[in-house]
C-alpha cells in the first residue's frame, strides 16, 4: 500500500511578540506501546494539544477477505479466528451464521445455546483485555495482569472445548464441533462463580472509584448520541452514549430469540462511561451465562450437512453483537463451494473512524486514553 | 589518635558507605521494585538468576555493561546526549554527603544540609533536560520538556514542606515559645539534618517524631518526592504509554543504566531524608549511645550504637521505599495538565498554609507544650481535610464549571432504540 501521510503542513504560529513556533508532527506507532497493534496516529500538535490526527491503518493487513473467497465455506472458519483475535468465538459465530443463512439452515437449539455460552464467555475474555489494556494506558501496571489471569480460565474452558486456546476453530455450519467433554460445565461453573465473587469485585476495587482514573477518563473523548450515529458506531461506546443498541436486544438471532438480554447503557458518553459499560455487560454475560446453562436443551450439536457447501445462489447479510459492535458477514453465493464474495463489517474499523474528530483540541496524553477506551483490534480494522 | 587521622578515617568510612550503599541499594530496589509488584500483581517476578531470582540485579548490571554503546542518528553524537546521564547521576552522589545514616556515619553535619540537598536534587532536571534535548527524538524531547515542568513545579512543595519541622526545631529549643522570646538564650532552630534528628530524640520525649506533629509534611514532602523523582503516579516524563520511554527513548546500555540508578538512587535519598526529617532519622529501641557505651567502653559501645542506628534508619528508608512500590503498582498516571494543577493550586496553597497556621501558634503564649499540641492538632485536622477532601476538590475544576460529562449527564434519558425486525424477515430479504 502507498505510503500514505497527512495532508497538512505543519502551521507556523506567531506570537504576540513576533516569537515564532510551529507545529509539530509526530508520528505514533505503528511501533508503540500503546496503539494497540500497528496502528498509526499522525498527531499535529501544538505543545501538548492535538490540532489533528491521521490514522493510518493497513500494517496487518492479511487479505482475510480475499482467502475466504478462496477457501471453501467450512474451509473459512479458522481464517475469521484471526479477524478480531481477541473475539474468535463471536467472529465464527458471525461467519457460520452467514452461512446458515444463506443455506436457510437452521442450527440445532442445542448447538445454539451452546453457542450463546461460548459467545457470552468470549465477550467476558474481550472485555478483560479491554479494561486491562486500557488501565495499561493510563498507567496502572496492575489491573492488566489481574484481567489476563481471569481470561486465562475462559481460555482453558476453551482449549477444552475446541483443543486451542485462541483459535478455537470451534464452531461448523449448522452446529458446533464437539459436545461439552466430561467435567466441563461443572468446570465452567466453577469459573463463572469465581469470576462473579473474586475477580470482578477485585477490578472494581481496583480502578472504579480511583480518582486519578476518574480525572483521566471523566469527561475525556466525549462522544454525542447524534455524532455516534452519524459515524455508524456500534457496540459498548455506543451504549456508553446513551443509545439503546444491541443486536441480541434489537435485532435478536439464534438463541437471543429465546434469551432476553438486558441491555447496559450510560448516558454520559465520556470514556468513563465507555469503560462502565464494559464491566456492567461483564456482569449481564455472567448472567447470560448462567441462563444458558440452565436452559441448555438436549438434542444433537449439529445438523448433517455434505462436507462440500454448496449454498445457492444469492447473498446474505448476517450481523451480530460482538464484543466491539456489531460484527456483520455479507456474503455472495454463486452456487459453488466458495463464496463468490465476502465483506467483513468490522466493528472496530468502524469505530476507529471518529478519532480525528475525538482528538482534536485534546491533550496528547488524551490520546491513548481515548484509544484505549475505544478499543480496537487491529486484526480487525486491517484484517 | 590525632583528629587529622580521625577526620581521614571518618572521610574514607563515610565515602565508602555512601557509595557502597548508593549503588547497592540501587540495584536491590530494583530486585524488590520487580519483585514486591510481582507478588502484588499475582505473578513470580525474576526467579531465574539465584534463589528467588535474587542475582537477577547483579545479571542486570552485568547484561548493561556488555551491551553495545549505541549512538545512532545525526545530532545524537552530540557532547549534550552524553553528557546527560553523568550530569544526572553526580548530584545523586553528591546529595549522599549529608544523609545521617547514623552520628558517625555522617558525610557532613553541614549546618545547611537542607538547603544543600535542595539545590542538589533540583539539579537533576538538567541532565532529564539535556537528555530530552541531545536525543534528536520528539518523544524524548516532549518527555524532557515535561519533565523540566514538572520537577520545577514539584520543587516547591518539597521544599516548603520541609520548613514545618524547621520551625518545630525551634519550638522544641528551650525558651522559644511565647509573645516574647528570650532571644538570648533561644536557640533558632535548625536546618542541618543531625540537628533536626537530635530534636526529636530529646531525653524527655525521645518518641516524639516529627510526623506526629507535621503529618501533613510527611505526606506532601512524599508526594512531591514521588513527583520529584518520576515515580508513579507521576512518572509522565517515561509515560510508556503516551511517550514510549520519554527522555530514556534514544538510551541504551551504561548510559540508559546511570538513569536507571540515578532514579533509584533519588528514591533512596527522598526516602533518607524523609526518615531524617518526619520519621526521628535513627532513633529506636537499643540506639541509645550512653547504654553501649556504659557497657562495651568507648569504642566498641560507639560501634555497636551506631551500627543499630544505622540498622533503624535503613529498616525506616526500607518501608517508605515499599510504599514507593506500593503506589506505582495501585493507581493510574496523572495527566501533564491535571499534574501542574495539582501542584499549583493544591500542594504549593496548603503547604503555604501550613507554614503560616505552624507559625501563628508557634507564636501563642500557650509554652511549649501547649504550642505543640496546638500545631498537632491543627497539622493532624488539615491533613484529614486535605485526605478526605481531595476528590472534592479533584473533581471541581478550579473555575468553577462543571466538567463536560456531568453537564451532559444532566436531564437526558436514553434517546434512540432502532426499530427490530425478525431474523425470518432478514432471511426473507436475502
Amino acid at each position: 500500500m502507498a505510503e500514505q501521510t497527512t495532508s497538512e503542513v505543519p502551521r507556523y504560529i506567531t506570537g504576540p511578540e513576533g516569537l515564532r513556533s510551529e507545529e509539530m508532527i509526530l508520528n505514533m506507532g505503528p511501533q508503540h506501546p500503546s496503539t494497540h497493534g500497528v496502528l498509526r496516529l499522525v498527531l499535529t500538535l501544538d505543545g501538548e494539544t492535538v490540532v489533528n490526527c491521521t490514522p493510518v491503518i493497513g500494517y496487518l493487513h492479511r487479505g482475510i477477505e480475499k482467502i475466504l473467497e478462496n477457501r471453501s465455506y467450512m474451509a473459512g472458519i479458522r481464517y475469521m479466528d484471526n479477524s478480531d483475535y481477541l473475539s474468535p468465538m463471536l467472529n465464527e459465530t458471525a461467519y457460520v451464521g452467514a452461512v446458515e443463512q444463506l443455506m436457510g439452515l437452521e442450527p440445532p437449539r442445542r448447538a445454539q445455546y451452546i453457542r450463546l455460552l461460548t459467545n457470552e464467555l468470549q465477550r467476558i475474555a474481550s472485555h478483560l483485555v479491554a479494561i486491562g489494556t486500557y488501565g495499561l494506558d493510563l498507567g496502572a501496571f496492575t489491573p492488566v495482569l489481574y484481567a489476563f489471569r481471569d481470561r486465562e480460565g475462559i481460555m482453558d474452558l476453551f482449549e477444552a472445548l475446541g483443543g486451542s486456546r485462541f483459535n478455537v476453530n470451534y464452531l461448523r455450519v449448522g452446529g458446533v464441533l464437539h459436545d461439552f467433554p466430561k467435567g466441563w460445565l461443572d468446570q465452567c461453573h466453577k469459573w463463572l462463580d469465581q469470576f462473579e465473587q473474586h475477580s470482578l469485585p477485585e477490578l472494581e476495587a481496583l480502578i472504579t472509584g480511583n480518582e486519578i482514573f476518574d480525572a483521566r477518563t471523566q469527561g475525556v473523548g466525549y462522544i454525542d448520541p447524534k455524532q455516534a450515529i452519524a459515524h455508524g458506531i456500534t457496540g459498548p461506546i455506543l451504549r456508553a452514549s446513551g443509545v439503546s443498541f444491541d443486536l441480541r436486544a434489537d435485532r435478536p438471532y439464534m438463541a437471543y430469540r429465546e434469551v432476553a438480554v438486558n441491555v447496559q447503557t450510560r448516558p454520559e458518553g465520556d470514556a468513563f462511561a465507555r469503560y462502565r459499560v464494559r464491566m456492567n455487560e461483564m456482569y449481564e454475560s455472567v448472567r447470560l451465562c448462567r441462563v444458558a446453562l440452565d436452559k441448555m436443551p438436549g438434542g444433537p450439536i449439529a445438523t448433517r450437512t455434505p462436507i462440500a457447501l454448496r449454498p445457492p445462489r444469492g447473498e446474505t447479510y448476517f450481523a451480530l453483537e460482538s464484543s466491539k459492535g456489531e460484527q456483520g458477514i455479507y456474503l455472495i453465493s454463486d452456487g459453488s463451494e466458495y463464496p463468490y464474495r465476502a465483506k467483513i463489517r468490522g466493528p472496530s474499523f468502524v469505530n476507529l473512524q471518529i478519532m480525528p474528530e475525538l482528538l482534536r483540541g485534546h491533550k496528547m496524553a488524551d490520546v491513548v486514553a481515548i484509544l484505549g477506551s475505544i478499543d480496537i483490534v487491529l486484526g480487525e480494522v486491517d484484517r | 589518635m590525632t583528629d587529622t587521622a580521625q577526620i581521614i578515617i571518618h572521610f574514607v568510612v563515610t565515602l565508602l558507605f555512601a557509595l557502597l550503599f548508593l549503588l547497592t541499594a540501587a540495584t536491590l530496589l530494583s530486585y524488590l521494585d520487580r519483585k514486591i509488584m510481582a507478588w502484588m500483581q499475582d505473578r513470580q517476578g525474576p526467579l531465574h538468576y539465584g534463589p528467588q531470582g535474587l542475582l537477577q540485579a547483579p545479571f542486570d548490571v552485568i547484561k548493561l555493561l556488555l551491551k553495545e554503546d549505541v549512538r545512532g542518528g545525526v545530532a545524537k553524537d552530540s557532547i549534550v546526549f552524553r553528557l546527560a546521564p553523568v550530569i544526572f547521576f553526580a548530584p545523586v552522589i553528591t546529595a549522599y554527603v549529608v544523609l545521617p545514616f547514623s552520628p558517625y556515619v555522617t558525610g557532613s553535619a553541614l549546618a545547611t544540609g537542607i538547603v544543600y540537598y535542595v539545590a542538589l536534587s533540583s539539579l537533576d532536571v538538567i541532565g532529564v533536560f539535556m537528555a530530552g534535548w541531545g536525543s534528536n527524538n520528539k518523544y524524548s524531547l516532549i518527555g524532557g520538556l515535561r519533565s523540566t515542568a514538572q520537577m520545577i513545579s514539584y520543587e516547591l512543595p518539597l521544599v516548603l514542606a520541609l520548613v514545618g519541622p524547621v520551625m518545630l526545631t525551634s519550638a522544641l529549643a528551650p525558651g522559644c515559645t511565647g509573645a516574647h522570646p528570650d532571644l538570648n538564650t533561644c536557640g533558632i532552630g535548625s536546618i542541618s539534618f543531625t540537628q533536626i534528628v537530635a530534636a526529636q530524640m530529646r531525653p524527655e520525649a525521645p518518641w516524639l517524631w516529627f510526623v506526629l506533629l507535621q503529618p501533613l509534611g510527611l505526606l506532601i514532602y512524599f508526594i512531591a518526592g514521588l513527583a520529584e523523582t518520576n515515580r508513579a503516579p507521576f512518572d509522565l516524563p517515561e509515560a510508556e504509554s503516551e511517550l514510549v520511554a520519554g527522555y530514556l527513548t534514544e538510551y541504551s546500555g551504561m548510559r540508559w543504566a546511570m538513569f536507571f540508578l540515578g532514579e533509584y538512587g533519588n528514591m533512596t535519598i527522598v526516602s533518607a531524608i524523609t526518615t531524617a526529617v518526619f520519621l526521628g532519622g535513627w532513633s529506636g529501641p537499643g540506639a541509645a549511645v550512653g547504654f553501649w557505651t556504659g557497657l562495651l567502653g568507648p569504642f566498641g559501645g560507639q560501634l555497636v550504637f551506631n551500627i543499630i542506628a544505622i540498622f533503624w534508619f535503613i529498616a525506616k528508608m526500607t518501608a517508605l521505599l515499599l510504599g514507593f512500590i506500593w503506589v506505582r503498582a495501585t493507581v493510574p498516571r496523572l495527566r501533564a495538565d491535571q499534574l501542574m494543577q495539582f501542584a499549583w493550586l493544591i500542594l504549593i496553597p496548603l503547604t503555604l498554609f501550613n507554614i503560616v497556621l505552624t507559625g501563628a501558634l508557634l507564636l501563642l503564649p500557650l509554652g511549649q507544650t501547649g504550642v505543640l499540641v496546638a500545631s498537632a492538632a491543627a497539622n493532624w485536622l488539615v491533613t484529614l481535610l486535605f485526605i478526605f477532601g481531595l476528590r472534592r476538590v479533584a473533581s471541581v475544576s478550579p473555575f468553577g464549571r462543571l466538567p463536560r460529562w456531568k453537564r451532559a449527564e444532566r436531564g437526558r434519558k436514553v434517546v434512540v432504540t432502532a426499530p427490530g425486525r425478525s431474523p425470518a424477515e432478514l432471511a426473507g430479504s436475502r
